[in-house]
């Protein structure tokens, strides 16, 4: 069953103001949305520090240098400190540590997730101008990319249902020979290397340098590849979520459906069962040598001895999800089709992607700059033009220009892209959420992606869309939902088809 | 199933190689841009503070 959705932790740069003053200028952003929203977050019943390795950890770790900037501030209420926002279009908009964050509705179409994934970006920057031009902060910049080029990281995370039933070794074994090796079409880019991860000029990967683990529950230090978090946001019994946090912020849309598309045709392929024929030595060195090999081989080290390109790791991927899904849909074989011209063009000249891949469009501009500039890849500038490529204004962003130029291959358009601000996708449950924040804004007393508590007087009833997954569940409640003309005809059409 | 220690020695070498823009005439095709303008990508490189990145300071996120 496709049903996906990012998560992007946007980085914030507000003239004047240092690292210990991004919790309170991110919220104040969030709280700069201008549009019709729902709050609080229904927080109870979430637990991030649920494993899915069947047990709990009491808490999850802290990167002890970024801990330093939270010893001065008293920590307020969560609902405070996150200023959630639920939008009209099912998203998510909140603070989390600092970065404004945007959590798209849920989708079932790769297409419809680059379109909302960019109308992120453009709600998150309309924010970011209503607090300069509305409340008179200086200049505010804000960046769609993972690192601060100092050893702060921060997320873009993907998620994905899968079935309770796929073992969970099966998922963990299934997935890390993937996660390690699609950064050759999914990463970035990015100058130079942290937290101790090498030499590179540059690399495929923003994130790479920062996972330590194969497998954890943790995100904020002593990253891993596959988070263990077991949180579903659905029925328990039946479905997992696989929150997946070792992907980079992409701008280019191709690689943006590519990456989605390429990773639920994986997941798909764990429900059946299907297990690959390879297993790495080591998937943490695999991910971070493939990241920094600048001559392009990108050879990962095979559990029993031997190498293998990553580009023919991804083809046995590829292989198996031709033989079971080819012809299933416009999604499937958008994503087989270009998922394999993808990697013969890896495999035959990476550069020649620049009009797709965001580390080749990024190597792209760097190059051309080092040229005419007669510098090299050592010039401390270069850093300063990675960051600005990834900033999310069309009128100032480098990616941008490339896009402005004709350069860069689209996936979705500027009028799609203005439509899903405040449409939901109308084939999930976010579109029975949008159309709650919509219409009964002022009787939601909290409301998160799997219930909602709505009050009338001194009545007061649960919404409960755990069970709400495919089409056909969705489609009922929510005609119901658009013709009611008040709370309680609502009411009366949610319990009639309750599931 | 490819060959394992399939090593290729006919890829690009790293970053100090002049970018090939037009690429292999074989591979992907491009946007359908005959030239395209970077004259505003030039302006914006323009507009970067060289120094911004050595400023950007950014809490641990997840």
């Amino acid at each position: 069953m496709p049903l996906f959705g990012t998560e992007t932790e946007y980085g914030i740069a507000v003239e004047g103001r240092g690292a210990a003053d991004l919790v309170s200028e991110s919220r104040a952003l969030v709280r700069a949305y201008r549009g019709a929203v729902a709050s609080p977050w229904f927080y109870r019943g979430e637990d991030p520090r649920n494993d899915m390795r069947g047990f709990h950890v009491d808490r999850l770790a802290q990167d002890p240098e970024d801990a330093k900037f939270d010893v001065a501030h008293k920590p307020l209420p969560v609902e405070e400190e996150r200023a959630d926002r639920v939008l009209v279009n099912g998203a998510r908009l909140y603070n989390d540590h600092g970065h404004p964050e945007y959590s798209t509705p849920e989708c079932a179409s790769i297409f419809d997730l680059v379109t909302h994934d960019k109308a992120g970006e453009r709600i998150v920057l309309d924010c970011a101008k209503a607090r300069m031009e509305v409340e008179g902060v200086g200049r505010v910049d804000i960046y769609k990319n993972n690192t601060d080029f100092h050893g702060s990281s921060y997320g873009t995370h993907e998620n994905y249902l899968v079935a309770r039933a796929t073992p969970f070794p099966d998922l963990l074994s299934g997935l890390l020979p993937f996660f390690s090796t699609r950064i050759i079409y999914a990463g970035a880019g990015k100058v130079g290397s942290e937290s101790g991860g090498g030499n590179a000029h540059y690399q495929l990967s923003q994130r790479a340098d920062f996972f330590t683990e194969d497998a954890s529950v943790d995100t904020l230090y002593r990253r891993p590849l596959v988070n263990t978090r077991d949180e579903p946001h659905a029925d328990a019994r039946i479905w997992r979520r696989l929150h997946v946090i070792c992907g980079d912020a992409n701008m280019s849309e191709f690689a943006t459906a590519l990456k989605i598309g390429t990773t639920y045709l994986v997941t798909s392929l764990l429900d059946q069962g299907w297990k690959p024929p390879v297993t790495l030595r080591n998937p943490v060195q695999a991910i971070k040598s493939i990241s920094q090999d600048e001559t392009y081989r990108w050879l990962a080290e095979i559990a029993g001895g031997g190498t293998m390109p990553a580009v023919d790791i991804q083809r046995t991927y590829l292989q198996a999800a031709k033989e079971r899904f080819s012809g299933r849909g416009p999604d499937t074989d958008w994503t087989l089709r270009n998922w394999e011209e993808t990697l013969d063009g890896l495999e035959r000249n990476p550069l020649a992607l620049s009009d797709r891949l965001d580390w080749v469009a990024k190597r792209s501009l760097l190059s051309d700059y080092i040229e005419s500039a007669g510098t090299n890849w050592k010039d401390g500038a270069l850093a300063s033009f990675d960051l600005a490529y990834s900033n999310i204004d069309p009128d100032e962003g480098l990616y941008y220009a490339l896009e402005q130029s004709g350069e860069m291959i689209r996936v979705t358009d500027d009028a799609s892209i203005a439509a899903a601000r405040t449409e939901a996708p109308q084939n999930t449950r976010a579109a029975i959420r949008g159309q709650l924040v919509e219409k009964f804004a002022g009787n939601i007393a909290v409301i998160g992606w799997s219930r909602a508590v709505l009050r009338d007087s001194d009545e007061s009833w649960l919404v409960d869309l755990e069970d709400y997954i495919t089409p056909d569940d969705v489609r009922p409640v929510l005609a119901g939902l658009k013709s009611a003309a008040d709370l309680r005809q609502f009411i009366d059409c949610y319990r009639s088809g309750e599931k | 199933m490819p060959g394992i220690d399939d090593d290729r020695a006919t890829r690009p070498t790293g970053p100090a190689d002049p970018l090939k823009k037009e690429g292999d005439e074989t591979g992907p095709s491009r946007p359908d841009v005959q030239r395209p303008d970077r004259n505003d990508l030039l302006k914006r490189m323009q507009r970067v503070d060289p120094d911004q990145a050595r400023k950007y300071r950014q809490r641990s996120g997840e």
